[in-house]
């Protein structure tokens, strides 16, 4: 920042580092606008009017998709789906990731390797990832049903996609297989940055281990973690992939992206499947946002 | 006793008093070069790619590449929608199904092919009119898709089932027998998922109780109890609570079903395609080859009712290869490519005098009962499929699936299916 004490050399090397700065940002500016706002603001419009290749013209229609969409059963139904998904993989995700990212933090030896063992659901595409699970779930030479079988849990095979509840919460599990390791990635990034000295002054004053992670860790991570819920939720709105090997179109565990893309790509109403994305984005960002002012307030030490 | 011989000959004659024309195969004109150096390419499903030696055969006629994709059958929809609506050609030549001639008719997508194909093939295929909108072929005909029941002949011998079930009753009874025999734990193969697959049983099940799922002004007709199309999800449930179906196929679609068919493990596949005879009597590729053979629909009405699901060729209207599109068209459309399709991909002919060729050289599988369903074909909708037949299958599938896994009665399907698809043809 420019002040009046500098001299002007200095002022003028100030000026010229700042131009360098909006130089070197100037292509990734340019591909967030010409790749996201851009496309962001297009939907937007179209979803004010009626976009059908089935039908002749593109007329200015108002908010009348966005009244639709909420008598629309089929979309009330995948928006309870996606709230589900949304609960059930953020908690488990976060819980996880800390836990995973503390455990790392701990051992000094081969982390590496754990490291490593642990990203591959993550580096693995979605649908192998789904693909994996679908025969793990399979009813009738699945893994699980083997296991459970073999081990006298159960007596005869189950279905397991045939009871909602499950059907949703074994989704989610493959949902939360895939990310969480990215979860404790982020946390155990923070955690290193953590001085090693504070818990050596808090074990001096005898602090539990509760304590220490409540009054040290906890404090000191939040910047991490809040970007952590934020990743997590937003992947957790647009989750598809899982549910969509896994279960198809099925009502019980459709989510809001698959009744984006059947609305578009199979009714071919396509503003009516932009309406509804721009709904999505609006939700998951007003969520993210709650995340980064909350946690934000909760930790300034100044 | 019928011998095989006068009895196709008896179907010929019936074929003719259908208004079948002869032979037209000898007008069929020889492959134009005209458009030799050029590449096309064509998108079918599996049973749609052509093998090398007729790929082969069809750059020799005519001095085009062909560069064959292929795609399954809902992967290649949502490819084709995708790339038009970009205003890109997915391919020059592209799988058309009877069920998206509403949609892609309305959006002005495909090239009208009754001038390019010409009269004499048209008329020597009947099913073509089926992709016809606003009176334009927007697409061929290339396999000549039904419904119809196929069983396994060993495990009905082990149950005792000497005749085939003529009507849904007697269905229900065989199934039964054959769950008690042991032959199979679940006799009926009937896919449930939320698929296309579980839609088209729905309708094939409706017709076989003698109905229809709309009238003339596409108002539902399965909503009252005593309805045929309630009948049908009547019997599905019933079906299912019996344990007549698997359970799991609430996670199968109509090919999975098949394959289980094929390993044995179902007696009956009750909307079988016509086409899978020659794979499940397949030693390499079936473990009850000898044991498939076809069977006429039951029916409540005494008279088997099955309806189309035809597949067709299309030009899409931003291909760049338009000519040399068409001349692969008309080279699938020769009697003898025909023929040889349905030999090596078991695509029952769509032209009548590649039929008669298949009669005559007694090649057609289980060629009496197929000829004999083939009278009780008819469309879904006689006026063509309309632009919201996608959301009804969807919806329909749906609904069934919840039904299957117990979470909606047979009333609450039928009036969802209803008022959603009411609301689908007001969009």
């Amino acid at each position: 920042m420019l002040n009046r004490s500098m001299s002007g050399r200095q002022r003028k090397s100030k000026q010229s580092e700042a131009q360098l700065g909006l130089l070197l940002a100037l292509p990734i500016a340019l591909v967030m606008i010409l790749l996201v706002f851009f496309p962001v603001c297009v939907t937007m419009w179209d979803s004010l009017h009626r976009v059908d290749p089935m039908r002749s013209g593109t007329p200015f229609i108002g908010l009348q998709h966005y009244w639709e969409l909420f008598e629309d059963q089929s979309v009330r139904t995948a928006a309870f789906n996606t709230s589900a998904y949304v609960l059930f993989t953020v908690v488990l995700e976060t819980t996880f990731g800390v836990l995973v990212a503390l455990l790392l933090d701990y051992i000094n030896v081969g982390r590496k390797w754990l490291l490593g063992i642990i990203i591959l659901p993550w580096a693995l595409p979605p649908i192998v990832n789904a693909l994996i699970w679908l025969w793990i779930y399979n009813p009738n030479n699945g893994v699980l049903n083997n296991f459970l079988l073999s081990s006298g849990l159960i007596d005869e095979r189950h279905i397991w996609m045939n009871d909602r509840s499950t059907a949703l919460i074994l989704i989610s599990l493959v949902h939360v297989w895939r990310m969480m390791p990215l979860t404790a990635v982020i946390i155990l990034a923070a955690l290193q940055s953590i001085p090693k000295e504070l818990y050596e002054a808090a074990d001096l004053d005898g602090a539990s281990i509760w304590r220490k992670f409540k009054n040290i860790t906890l404090p000191l991570i939040s910047g991490a973690l809040a970007i952590a819920l934020t990743q997590s939720t937003l992947f957790a709105f647009n989750l598809f992939d899982e549910a969509w090997v896994l279960s198809g179109a099925s009502q019980d565990t459709r989510t809001v992206l698959i009744q984006v893309y059947m609305s578009a790509f199979q009714d071919m109403h396509f503003s009516y499947g932009m309406a509804l994305s721009v709904v999505v984005m609006f939700v998951s960002l007003s969520v993210s946002l709650f995340y980064v002012l909350k946690i934000y307030r909760e930790t300034r030490f100044d | 006793m019928i011998s095989r011989k006068s009895f196709n000959g008896a179907a010929l004659a019936g074929l003719l008093c259908m208004g079948v024309s002869l032979p037209l195969y000898a007008a069929d004109t020889a492959s134009s070069k005209e458009y030799a150096g050029q590449t096309i390419t064509v998108m079918l499903p599996p049973w749609g790619t052509l093998p090398k030696n007729m790929v082969d055969r069809f750059q020799l006629d005519t001095g085009i590449k062909i560069n064959m994709q292929t795609l399954g059958w809902d992967e290649i929809r949502a490819k084709v929608i995708t790339s038009l609506v970009a205003g890109i050609s997915p391919a020059d030549v592209v799988e058309v199904d009877w069920s998206w001639v509403g949609q892609f008719g309305a959006a002005g997508w495909f090239t009208p092919l009754d001038k390019i194909i010409g009269r004499e093939i048209l008329s020597d295929t009947p099913s073509s009119k089926i992709f016809q909108y606003k009176g334009q072929t927007l697409a061929v005909p290339y396999n000549n898709d039904f419904r119809l029941m196929i069983v396994n002949k060993a495990h009905l011998s082990k149950a005792g089932i000497i005749k085939m079930p003529k009507t849904m009753d007697q269905l229900l009874i065989d199934a039964r027998a054959l769950k008690a025999s042991g032959a199979s734990k679940y006799p009926i193969a009937l896919p449930l998922s939320a698929t296309e697959g579980t839609a088209t049983a729905w309708y094939l099940l409706t017709k076989a109780y003698g109905g229809e799922l709309f009238d003339d002004n596409f108002r539902p007709q399965f909503a009252s109890e005593n309805s045929p199309g309630h009948k049908a999800l009547q019997f599905i449930q019933q079906a299912v609570k019996e344990g007549l179906i698997d359970p799991a196929a609430t996670g199968m679609t109509d090919v999975q079903v098949q394959d289980a068919f094929k390993g044995g493990q179902y007696s009956i596949d009750l909307a079988g395609w016509p086409g899978n005879l020659s794979t499940y009597n397949d030693k390499t590729k079936s473990k009850i080859a000898g044991s498939a053979t076809a069977a006429l629909m039951p029916s409540s009405t005494g008279s088997s009712r099955s309806f189309g699901l035809v597949e067709g060729l299309g030009i899409p209207q931003k291909s760049k290869n338009k000519g040399a599109a068409s001349e692969f068209i008309k080279w699938w459309m020769r009697v003898e490519n025909q023929v040889e399709v349905y030999e090596v991909l078991s695509d029952l002919p769509t032209r009548n005098s590649a039929l008669k060729v298949l009669i005559q050289q007694n090649k057609l599988n289980d060629g009496e009962v197929l000829l004999e369903q083939i009278k009780g074909v008819t469309p879904l909708f006689a006026s063509g499929s309309p632009e919201w037949y996608p959301e009804l299958s969807r919806e329909a599938s749906a609904a069934i699936n919840q039904m299957a896994k117990g979470q909606l009665t047979v009333n609450e399907v039928a009036k969802q299916i209803a008022d959603k698809t009411e609301k689908a043809m007001k969009k």
